[in-house]
């Protein structure tokens, strides 16, 4: 600023010095100056250099003849002095008027010479702007144009500050957004639009993108009308030379995304029929308020007597209805704080905290009562009532799910006591509980490892006496416990979802023995092995394990038999008369375990692709006290059907007699033949003759 | 500019416009720091950094510089507590009308003009709501507007009694420079314009004082109509002109309503951030 106003000093150069300079400037290229004089008041070009008159198209002396008022249009009104000052040099960027009338900007220079003061000025002109600076401002222009427009017009709503907070621009979309105008929202307008509480958020986001890098925000931005929208805001950092540092910010309107997601995360934490939390959120909201050694959480679990008579006589929907019924009676009985959540089916299970047992029973008492209300469903009245097991947290509790699945335990004790009751798990039902779950432990050890080993009875002809095939026996040894039943193991693997492993591990251990047998004993070996089948894996994969095994082992499907119960059959009779008639046709014969004791047509069992029935042991027992009805009826029955029968369970060679004497095509029985190990069944099937003499019908059928 | 409306320094002035002229020369040497960031604000190579350097040395420049960053006006709310980051979020711009401010004594409100603050802080304000409708940039226009009328205080430094009366005796903008030409023999607005560009501002900050008299003038009339915004907000008896007609048809009278309430309450806000 100091060169500005710089005084300008007497020359001290020589004449030849100032003739030198005045002759470079009067023919210089460079620089366009003149002179100019106050002459009787009137302000005129004394003298100018060749480039003044090629810069302002003047030739000759016709520069000389105009006023400076002229030349110089925007200091009209006698502002000349603002530019020719008495004492000090001035710079001033004008428009200077051409001899063609148009006008050139240029930096104007003025430097006052004096003596006198006030009356004769040299005047230097440059002229500001050439093409190229022209040319490159105007690119510059319509680049800025053509991004106003494009954000103007972007559907995306975007906020400009171009420094500091306050915004300069707003596009349409933004104030579509907020529902406000833009002159509401530029300078620091559009906080207003931030939810009270993210403005924080919002402003420590943007302030660190004013020092660099880009940040997002989630933040609530709250309409003219008050409404409210969830946006995620991205600030990029924007610098301007000569400005300072702003932002840009786009803004996404994520509300109905989250009302989507929340809507999906209602859906998956909630029972859709009932509306209350679903067994999912009834995990977190007990794991959530589980202390390990605290107490005073209690779970009280529910379970409708007699649910599934509603759903049979009723119908689903008055069976739907009653659920809700329940919902409601139960949401309105607990109190305030306490989570009802519907378990499955007609189970439910409310969670309460800082209760004693004592205030848990008096709770699960209120419910009892509120649920026995009568209420009239497809017009008849019902009183409902449940089943209801309490377990408060106790030391021994060390994870959540322990208490919500003792008061299960405790439910089924309720229920096992004559139903309508409320049951409070106790120690010695935990401690059995838990033995269960060490058991089942165990037994998918057992599976995996395949200590589940099989035992193989023979299975004899009535025909001609010759053991014609075995049954697979599963037997565990538990290593600390001995031998565990079938009864209990079996039923186990079922309840915990081992049975399926359990079968595949019988089958294909059958069918490897099998295999084994015939590379050792050649046509002695037994010719077909009988594998049980629970009703777990009646199902469409059953067919193609089969099948696996026996491709696994070389097998001819007639070398295998399924036996499959007959209450399993009538659990869904279509869908197993589909599974049987897939195993007939791989050439596999199908059994019918324990038959009389279930409840099957017989008008059904003949259109059931079966070969074989077994007969129960029970009715094989009643021989014995001259009672050969059943036994006598089952076989006929197999005859006329065209099919064959076994009987389990003989133990007598009057029994084996009279069986014969009915027409039984085979016997089973321990004193016939008792389970034998794979290795012992071969050496018994090797020292077998091959066939029986015909006079001699039943030579095998000793007791043992 | 129309001829009739232009003012003339052909009617003889009773002062002596040199010395108004040349007290804007020596402003520099008084405050060295100021007349710097004045001077090199401006280019497209300082940096925050630097400018803050420069800054540092001014220390009552510097803490208006952090005081007004943490204004309400700025939306910071507090956060501001570096120099450099201060005069990010204020922009150069600002700074250098700070710088501007304070090297023309304009922050001394005894010398001057009784509601001059008033007026300059709702002729920005104003000027800076309506920069958008003028494709302006909000920061720029709100300089201008706040330095717009440095050449009262010139005046007013140089002519205390005779530049109270006429501001007083003249309440409308136009009046006051019709009265300052024949005074002065050259209107405030042409002073701020001629110190200015003296000072290195850029040329399209002057444009818009230059030509706000020339009623066909589109770079005149955002400050035009600021003026006429701000003289509805601070004179009572202010003579309203039709905002089409000033702001070149950018502006309608349903939309001066908003800007009236905005710009009345940042107003005081600005002027205390300012001034302190």
């Amino acid at each position: 600023m100091a060169a500005r106003t710089r005084t300008v000093s007497e020359p001290s150069a020589s004449p030849e010095v100032v003739a030198a300079v005045f002759h470079g400037v009067s023919v210089s290229d460079a620089m366009a100056i003149l002179v100019v004089e106050q002459v009787d008041g009137v302000l005129r070009v004394s003298w100018s250099n060749e480039r003044t008159g090629t810069l302002l198209g003047y030739g000759g002396a016709d520069l000389l003849a105009v006023p400076v008022e002229q030349l110089l249009p925007s200091l009209r009104g006698g502002e000349l002095k603002l530019l020719l000052r008495r004492e000090r040099t001035v710079h001033m960027t004008l428009p200077v008027r051409c001899a063609s009338g148009a006008l050139l900007d240029c930096a104007v220079s003025a430097v006052p010479v004096p003596p006198p003061a006030g009356k004769r000025w040299t005047v230097r002109l440059h002229a500001t702007a050439n093409e190229a600076e022209q040319a490159l401002r105007a690119t510059a222009d319509a680049h800025e144009r053509r991004f106003a427009t494009l954000t103007e017009r972007s559907p995306v709503p975007t906020l400009l500050s171009e420094q500091g907070m306050r915004l300069a621009h707003v596009n349409d979309a933004f104030c579509a957004l907020v529902g406000r105008q833009a002159e509401q929202l530029l300078g620091t307008g559009w906080l207003d639009a931030v939810h009270a509480e993210d403005l924080e958020q919002v402003i420590e986001q943007a302030m660190a993108v004013l020092e660099g890098g880009d940040r997002e925000v989630r933040a609530r931005l709250v309409r003219d009308d008050g409404t409210e929208r969830c946006t995620v805001i991205r600030f990029a950092h924007v610098f301007t030379p000569g400005v300072g540092a702003g932002f840009v910010g786009t803004i996404e309107d994520i509300t109905d995304r989250l009302a989507f997601e929340a809507r999906l995360a209602y859906q998956a934490n909630h029972d859709p029929l009932t509306g209350l939390p679903n067994r999912t959120l009834l995990a977190e909201h007990v794991a959530e308020r589980f202390r390990p050694g605290a107490g005073g959480l209690a779970c009280i679990f529910l379970d409708l007597d007699n649910f599934k008579v509603v759903n049979d006589s009723l119908g689903h929907t008055a069976g739907d209805a009653l659920l809700v019924e329940i919902a409601d009676r139960l949401r309105s009985t607990v109190r305030p704080g306490d989570l009802v959540a519907r378990f499955g089916g007609d189970e439910f299970v409310v969670v309460c905290q800082h209760v004693t047992e004592d205030d848990a029973v008096a709770l699960a008492e209120r419910i009892g009562v509120a649920l026995h209300r009568p209420l009239t469903l497809s017009g008849v009245e019902l009183h409902p009532r449940a089943s209801v097991g309490v377990t408060v947290q106790t030391a021994e509790h060390r994870a959540a799910e322990e208490l919500i699945r003792d008061c299960d335990i405790a439910m089924y004790q309720a229920k096992a006591g004559g139903k309508g009751r409320i049951t409070v798990l106790d120690s010695e039902a935990r401690a059995q509980a838990r033995d269960k779950l060490r058991l089942v432990a165990d037994l998918r050890e057992a599976i995996d490892r395949r200590d589940i080993t099989l035992m193989y009875q023979p299975i004899f002809s009535t025909a001609d006496g010759s053991a014609v095939a075995v049954e697979s026996l599963a037997r565990w040894h538990h290593p600390e416990r001995g031998a565990i039943s079938p009864s209990t193991f079996v039923p186990l693997a079922e309840e915990s979802g081992l049975v399926s492993a359990l079968g595949l591990l019988v089958l294909d251990e059958t069918c490897r023995q099998l295999a084994a047998w015939d590379d050792r004993l050649g046509t002695a070996a037994p010719q077909q092995a009988n594998v049980n089948v629970s009703a777990l894996q009646l199902d469409v994969n059953l067919p193609g394990h089969v099948q696996s095994a026996l491709l696994r082992h070389g097998l001819e499907p007639s070398r295998l038999s399924i036996e499959i119960t007959e209450s399993a059959l009538m659990k869904d009779p279509a869908s197993a008369r589909a599974v049987l008639l897939q195993l007939r046709d791989l050439g596999v014969q199908v059994s019918i375990d324990d038959f009389g004791t279930g409840y099957s047509s017989l008008a059904y069992l003949r259109h059931l692709p079966v070969d074989c029935l077994k007969v129960d042991r029970s009715f094989v027992a009643e021989l014995a006290d001259g009672h050969a009805e059943i036994t006598s009826a089952v076989i006929a029955l197999a005859r006329s059907l065209g099919l064959c029968t076994v009987a389990e369970g003989v133990e007598t060679r009057e029994q084996a007699e009279e069986l014969a004497r009915l027409g039984a095509t085979y016997l089973q029985g321990f004193s016939l033949a008792a389970p034998l190990t794979g290795d012992d069944a071969a050496t018994w099937f090797a020292d077998r003759p091959a066939t029986t003499h015909p006079s001699d019908r039943h030579p095998d059928l000793e007791l043992t | 500019m129309t001829p009739s409306a232009a003012p003339s320094l052909t009617v003889a002035p009773v002062f002596d416009l040199e010395r108004v002229l040349a007290s804007i020369d020596s402003m520099a040497a008084q405050r060295p720091v100021a007349a710097q960031i004045v001077s090199e604000a401006n280019s497209d190579r300082v940096s925050a950094k630097e400018l803050s350097r420069m800054l540092g040395a001014d220390v009552a420049l510097a803490s208006r510089v952090m005081k007004l960053a943490n204004s309400a006006f700025y939306g910071m709310r507090g956060r501001v507590t570096s120099l450099q980051f201060a005069v990010t979020v204020v922009g150069f711009a600002t700074v250098r009308t700070m710088a501007t401010v304070a090297l023309t004594d304009l922050d001394d409100e005894s010398r001057l003009p009784e509601d001059f603050w008033e007026v300059s802080t709702s002729l920005a304000l104003a000027a800076s709501t309506l920069a958008p409708r003028f494709a302006e940039r909000p920061q720029d226009a709100l300089c201008l507007g706040l330095l717009a009328q440095m050449g009262v205080a010139l005046l007013h430094h140089n002519d205390p009694d005779g530049y109270a009366e006429l501001w007083t005796t003249q309440r409308s903008f136009a009046g006051r420079r019709t009265a300052e030409v024949h005074r002065y023999g050259i209107s405030a607005l042409r002073l701020t314009a001629v110190a200015l560009e003296q000072w290195g501002f850029p040329a399209g900050m002057l444009v818009p004082l230059t030509q706000v008299d020339d009623g066909a003038s589109f770079a005149g009339a955002l400050l035009r109509s600021a003026f006429e915004v701000a003289g509805r907000l601070t004179d009572g008896d202010h003579q309203e002109t039709a905002i089409e007609r000033v702001s070149c048809g950018q502006l309608r009278e349903r939309d001066v309503a908003p800007i009236l309430s905005q710009v009345r309450a940042d107003a005081e806000e600005l002027r205390t951030a300012l001034l302190g």
